[in-house]
């Protein structure tokens, strides 16, 4: 049998079809404040797993417990309940040294700039690099560069206070990322800033992402950056809503809408589609659907290929094979009889597969297409 | 500019407000000021106490077993000189007496006597290599004459309102002491401390004859108030000592010079008020000083919370900002000093004149100073770093 899982197609685990090693997992975290009486439950049994180079968004109401999520992440507030591991370490009952530590590896960007009115902005800068015992040397041309990168280069031996809001702000996002931190963390580090920095601060993200396989969750409410967002996770009430990897949610999209009968659905409802699809992995020659059997799910070939066979009486017949973005079992749950092909993996493979109930239920808003196109052009009034 | 050293922070944080930098310094100089006073009061008078041991001649000194300062008119037998003398290793032994509350001095004027004061007159035999004071050993002459003395130029002048700068008024102002007629034929300086307001000095044969009373009979140099001995060139003083205490009757202390100076110092320190008045200051000093310090740092701190905080969350421990607080403390404690010290140094030459109390900017007193400056600020740093470490990272998001 295949090896079914419980990750979400768009948890992103399998995007491009490698595991990328986790930077952060939480699982199962519950959080408190106060005490006794007074006790106040902040988070409620969250899981999520960040890999290494993704860029996470978090949203949600004020509240909702992003901020405590995050500031647990980034080691500043003791993991009362559940497992929180950063970087490869456990930080539920971590001792002094490692949190120390793990802060090295991290950078954090606050909303307010907190930079030293005493410093330049070079030496504010060189305050993150010294702690990690960077090389003078290698340190002096690493600030210049990211505050000219950041268009400071003529701000560089100024102090905060002939320094605007958002040259402060850049200066503290240097700051954060001089020590090339595997983690970054930000709150609103946009938020002070114009259009045009607020795009160069996530150009540079992106690119410290892919080119040095940062790690950055940001919380933020700026939606002009949405668009860098590898997976936005959005949080109400203590609890993780919804954690979608983006990128990998257009691709299922986009595999989806080939197949002729969820080709008139909108991306909003091909969005949803792709939220209630799971993960499957196949090893070579094993067998995802045997002829016969009662169809309970649709699958969606993510990577891999396989070999469709149908037995005649006579033995199996291979009849077709299919390749990454193609679909099979769908025959089984619209008509509700029994698989009428058995079909093996030829590689290792991985499946996203769509249950049979949810199945029937696209198929039904498919029917509600047009009262949707009408909500749609409604809303754009 | 170009600097590959560590940043800083603790130098920039202190020096960011130069307004602030001021105050802090004004305040930490003046508890140092405050501090230099009370330890230059204290040593003066501790030293105007001792004064006369330290312008005695001699190696050796013996007094009454209950003479318990130089004031108190505790007497022993000339005799006990007789048995020192015999002791070897000894070049000399020579009395030394002392006079205060039956000398009193009294200035005539148009033959009218006015009040009369005491002071202290010392009689000596002009032989004797005893005072270590020129003024004295170059009147000895004028000392030989009958109901002679030299007066003492630093005594206090509302007392004894002699016109001291000169000899030849001097010689002509009408004076009396113990009701006899005396002629004052010159000055030397000794100074005043807290039991004696002026002093004399006279020849042996002058103090007896002022004061006949000292013994109930027989002659009054026969008692003797400190017996000053020379020990011989290539003698061990304390050998010498140690033979003397043996010999000698068990009626007298035998003490080296440091010890009766220590002795009588402890005594104004530790069974008067003096030594706790004076604690109180300096206490008080320091803690003015404390509380100063402690103010600048605690705001330093407080206006930078969120930067210490943004410093935690990046990794700093606790152990960079008690070193960050500790340097910001010892900073202030040396800028604030030397000004301070600059400031004391006037004061105490200002004072020097004013009380003619002997106010010495002594290596030892600026360093007690420098170190309690030190202690103060440290103190008060240790007391504000726990703002510090309570500075609370999660508190930025």
């Amino acid at each position: 049998m295949t090896s079914q899982t419980t990750i979400p197609a768009t948890s992103g685990a399998f995007t491009g079809g490698i595991q990328m090693p986790k930077t952060v997992k939480v699982q199962a975290l519950n959080h408190f404040f106060g005490e006794g009486e007074l006790r106040k439950q902040a988070l409620y049994e969250n899981n999520l797993e960040v890999r290494r180079g993704e860029i996470v968004i978090m949203t949600g109401p004020s509240g909702s417990g992003k901020t405590t999520l995050l500031t647990l992440i980034g080691t500043l507030r003791t993991v009362q309940e559940g497992s929180l591991k950063v970087l490869g370490n456990e930080l539920c009952g971590a001792d002094r040294d490692l949190i120390v530590r793990i802060r090295k590896e991290m950078g954090f960007i606050f909303q307010a700039h907190n930079l030293f009115e005493s410093l330049t902005a070079y030496q504010n800068v060189n305050m993150a690099a010294e702690l990690v015992g960077l090389d003078p040397m290698i340190a002096e041309g690493r600030i210049n560069s990211l505050l000219t990168r950041l268009g400071l280069g003529h701000r560089i031996h100024y102090k905060p206070k002939s320094l605007s809001g958002g040259q402060k702000q850049r200066v503290a996002i240097a700051r954060g990322l001089v020590h090339k931190p595997k983690l970054i963390l930000a709150d609103e580090p946009t938020a002070a800033l114009d259009e045009k920095s607020g795009r160069e601060v996530v150009t540079l993200f992106q690119e410290l992402a892919r080119d040095e396989g940062c790690t950055i969750i940001m919380v933020t409410h700026d939606n002009r950056i949405l668009d860098v967002a590898d997976r936005i996770v959005n949080m109400v009430d203590g609890k993780i809503k919804s954690d979608v990897a983006v990128q990998e949610t257009s691709v299922i999209c986009e595999f989806l809408k080939e197949f002729p009968l969820f080709a008139d659905l909108t991306p909003n409802t091909l969005a949803e589609v792709a939220d209630q699809m799971m993960v499957h992995e196949a090893q070579s020659g094993e067998a995802i659907i045997r002829q016969g059997d009662a169809g309970d799910l649709f699958y969606l070939i993510r990577t891999g290929s396989v070999d469709v066979l149908i037995n005649d009486g006579t033995g199996d017949q291979k009849v077709a094979e299919l390749n990454q973005g193609q679909y099979f079992g769908e025959a089984a749950l619209i008509t509700d009889e029994p698989r009428n092909a058995t079909i093996v993996a030829r590689e290792p493979s991985v499946f996203y597969a769509l249950g049979k109930d949810e199945f029937r239920a696209v198929l039904e808003t498919s029917a509600t297409f047009e009262e949707e196109l009408r909500q749609a052009l409604f809303r754009r009034q | 500019m170009k600097s590959f050293g560590k940043t800083p922070l603790a130098w920039k944080n202190l020096t960011h407000d130069w307004r602030r930098l001021v105050v802090a310094i004004c305040g930490i100089a003046f508890a140092v000021l405050l501090m230099f006073t009370q330890v230059g009061f204290q040593n003066a008078l501790f030293d105007s106490q001792v004064k006369l041991i330290d312008d005695l001649e001699g190696d050796i000194f013996l007094i009454s077993k209950a003479k318990f300062t130089l004031a108190s008119e505790k007497r022993f037998p000339i005799s006990r000189l007789n048995q020192a003398r015999s002791c070897s290793g000894v070049q000399g032994a020579y009395p030394l007496y002392t006079e205060l509350t039956t000398s009193v001095l009294r200035r005539m004027e148009n033959g009218m006597g006015n009040r009369g004061f005491p002071l202290r007159s010392i009689g000596f035999y002009l032989d004797d290599p005893v005072f270590d004071l020129d003024a004295v050993n170059q009147h000895l002459l004028r000392l030989r004459s009958q109901g002679t003395a030299l007066i003492d130029g630093k005594s206090k002048r509302s007392k004894f309102p002699f016109p001291y700068d000169d000899d030849d008024a001097l010689a002509q102002e009408h004076v009396e002491l113990a009701d006899k007629q005396i002629s004052l034929v010159g000055k030397f300086e000794l100074g005043t401390d807290f039991a004696h307001d002026g002093n004399l000095v006279m020849s042996a044969e002058n103090f007896a004859k002022f004061f006949p009373h000292r013994v109930r009979t027989g002659n009054p140099l026969d008692v003797v108030d400190i017996g000053i001995i020379d020990v011989l060139p290539d003698a061990d003083v304390e050998e010498v000592r140690a033979r003397i205490e043996q010999t000698i009757d068990k009626d007298v202390q035998v003490l080296t010079r440091e010890k009766f100076r220590k002795d009588e110092i402890g005594f104004w320190d530790k069974s008067t008020p003096i030594g706790t008045i004076f604690m109180a200051g300096k206490i008080i000093g320091f803690i003015v000083g404390m509380v100063i310090c402690y103010q600048v740092i605690y705001s330093d701190i407080a206006d930078h919370m969120a930067e210490f905080a943004t410093l935690k969350a990046m990794g700093y421990t606790a152990r960079y900002f008690i070193f960050l607080i500790l340097t910001e403390a010892i900073l202030l404690a040396v800028v604030g000093f030397i000004p301070g010290s600059a400031v004391s140094a006037v004061m105490y030459s200002w004072l020097s004149e004013q009380t003619g109390l002997l106010m010495v900017m002594s290596a030892p007193s600026m360093l007690l100073v420098f170190i309690l400056t030190i202690a103060m600020c440290v103190a008060s740093g240790m007391l504000a770093v726990r703002k510090l470490l309570s500075a609370d990272p999660a508190s930025l998001f």
